[in-house]
């Protein structure tokens, strides 16, 4: 009797063990993470649904070149937004002005506003990095399971700018026509340098 | 009354068993906390300064810790992160050597109660670790990238040296560079290569390609010390006036070389931000705080020869 109390004793503590050290999962679940997420579907949809009713509060670029004269702590907290830590953060700006010159990487604009009035660039043929995902803090690093899915969203974003926003534009826009446009832009908040601000577009109008 | 060799047996690994439990979830409330700083390799000077900037900031917080070199090798690492959690460590700042083979680790950490805080490179999985402070190498490199389209004026042919394969920076890095160039049908790639973030590899490797294409114009290399290896290839074989090198990192060297004119452009990397915003949490962790971002990337600031001045090693003046 107490031989079998002995090995059932045995037994349940081996398959104790054997239990807490070996788990299965499917190879599907594992790989769901990365293979699973659609990148051009996010963007799309975050384009449509978060991002163009957030134009809507995008600061105009004279009042807010002027705001980081005078307050630049301000325009920074109140406009900008960035996913980390670092200096480099994102504005949705909006404004209107005459074209300069077209040119074969940007469209150069004379800014019209009440404010500052600088000379902006509007980029025609870079159209990469994070500035117009960040830009309205309306997406969050956290829902994504691994970094490349958020890269991936920024990319196709910028796919949507370079085929949709820009070909109709650059098409049409010669020297000194009108124009209303929507963009953001990437400042560095401790080595700011507002001389040359490059807008990547969000909406552009030839107001003629 | 007499026990039998099998009971003592028995009797003694029973015992085993509860010390080994005791020993996993010792908790003393008197002694002070302690973080063990596990980092991939210390033979790299931005890990060491990772590295030390992390013991810096969490002996500023009034907490010991030691520093553990895994060498590059995920088995040694394991052997740190079970010395780590047997020896009472009560945090881990944790530098991954491979964003697969470092989950487990984490994994068994954070099941023994310890928290783990990855600085610099990631490991894929979001919720083993408490929290991931990241260089955000992939924008890092869109940067950079577009700077090398802008200076080849979209023409040329270039050599990519890749750094550790099991490694997510090198493919964050390489991606982010690709998503710009790759639009470019002037720009073509003659030769893709890992060099294993080794400086002595990065040359013996470029040397190597040089041989077969000896008319490069521009190598992008996924750490400066690749790029200085890379420019050493390039100027024993007379090149260096006429290849450009673009590298990444920010290291103190290759900082001096954008000054002189010898590499183009870097990738700035902030370690000094990232060790301490992982001791901070840790310090936060022990205070009581449980509610962290997963992720935390840390922006990375293009260097070249027009704003090299606002710069020093691993990060500003």
């Amino acid at each position: 009797m107490k031989k079998i109390i002995r090995y059932v004793a045995s037994l349940v503590l081996v398959a104790l063990v054997a239990y807490n050290s070996v788990y299965f999962k499917k190879l599907d679940e594992v790989k769901a993470g990365t293979a699973s997420f659609n990148a051009a579907k996010y963007a799309s949809e975050f384009w449509t649904k978060k991002l163009l009713p957030h134009t809507t509060r995008a600061i105009e670029i004279g009042q807010l070149l002027t705001l980081l004269q005078t307050d630049k702590n301000k325009a920074f907290s109140d406009y900008s937004h960035a996913l980390g830590i670092g200096n480099v953060r994102y504005f949705l700006v909006k404004g209107s002005g005459t074209v300069q010159a077209v040119e074969e990487n940007q469209v150069l604009v004379k800014v019209a506003s009440e404010r500052e009035k600088p000379e902006v660039i509007l980029v025609t043929e870079f159209v990469f990095g994070n500035a117009v995902r960040d830009a309205s803090g309306e997406i969050d690093i956290n829902e994504f399971t691994n970094s490349m899915d958020f890269n991936n969203v920024s990319a196709e974003i910028n796919k949507i700018i370079r085929e949709k926003i820009i070909p109709p534009f650059k098409s049409k826009v010669k020297r000194g026509d009108r124009i209303n446009f929507i963009g953001a832009i990437e400042l560095n908040k401790e080595h700011l340098n507002t001389r040359s601000i490059e807008i990547i577009p969000v909406d552009l109008k030839i107001t003629n | 009354m007499r026990f039998s060799p099998k009971y003592f047996i028995a009797l003694i690994l029973v015992l085993f068993w509860f010390a080994l439990i005791r020993c996993k979830t010792r908790q003393s409330t008197d002694e002070p906390k302690k973080m063990a700083i596990v980092v991939s390799t210390l033979n790299n000077p931005w890990f060491v300064f990772l590295a030390e900037r992390a013991a810096a900031k969490a002996k500023e917080l009034g907490y010991e810790s030691k520093v553990f070199d895994s060498q590059n090798n995920t088995s040694l690492e394991t052997d740190h992160f079970e010395n780590a959690i047997s020896s009472g460590y009560d945090a881990i700042l944790f530098n991954p050597t491979d964003a697969d083979g470092s989950v487990v680790n984490v994994k068994n950490a954070t099941a023994a109660g310890v928290p783990v805080f990855c600085m610099d490179r990631e490991i894929n999985s979001t919720n083993a670790a408490t929290s991931q402070i990241l260089s955000d190498s992939y924008s890092g490199c869109v940067t950079i990238a577009k700077y090398f389209v802008e200076t080849l004026n979209k023409n040329g042919k270039y050599v990519e040296l890749l750094g550790l394969v099991g490694d997510n920076n090198t493919w964050n890095r390489s991606k982010g560079f690709h998503s710009v160039v790759d639009h470019y049908a002037g720009l073509k790639m003659v030769a893709q290569q890992s060099a294993d973030f080794d400086r002595n590899k990065a040359m013996e490797v470029l040397e190597s390609i040089l041989q077969a294409n000896p008319d490069i114009d521009a190598v992008f290399c996924g750490n400066d010390a690749m790029a200085m290896g890379a420019y050493q290839a390039l100027a024993a074989a007379g090149k260096s006036d006429k290849v450009k090198v673009f590298g990444f990192d920010g290291a103190e060297d290759v900082v001096k070389s954008i000054q002189d004119g010898k590499i183009k452009a870097t990738g700035m990397q902030f370690p000094e931000v990232m060790a301490q915003t992982a001791a901070t949490m840790a310090d936060q962790y022990f205070k009581g705080k449980r509610d962290f971002p997963k992720k935390m990337p840390v922006a990375v600031e293009m260097v070249k020869k027009d704003n090299v001045d606002n710069y020093a090693a691993y990060g500003k003046k």
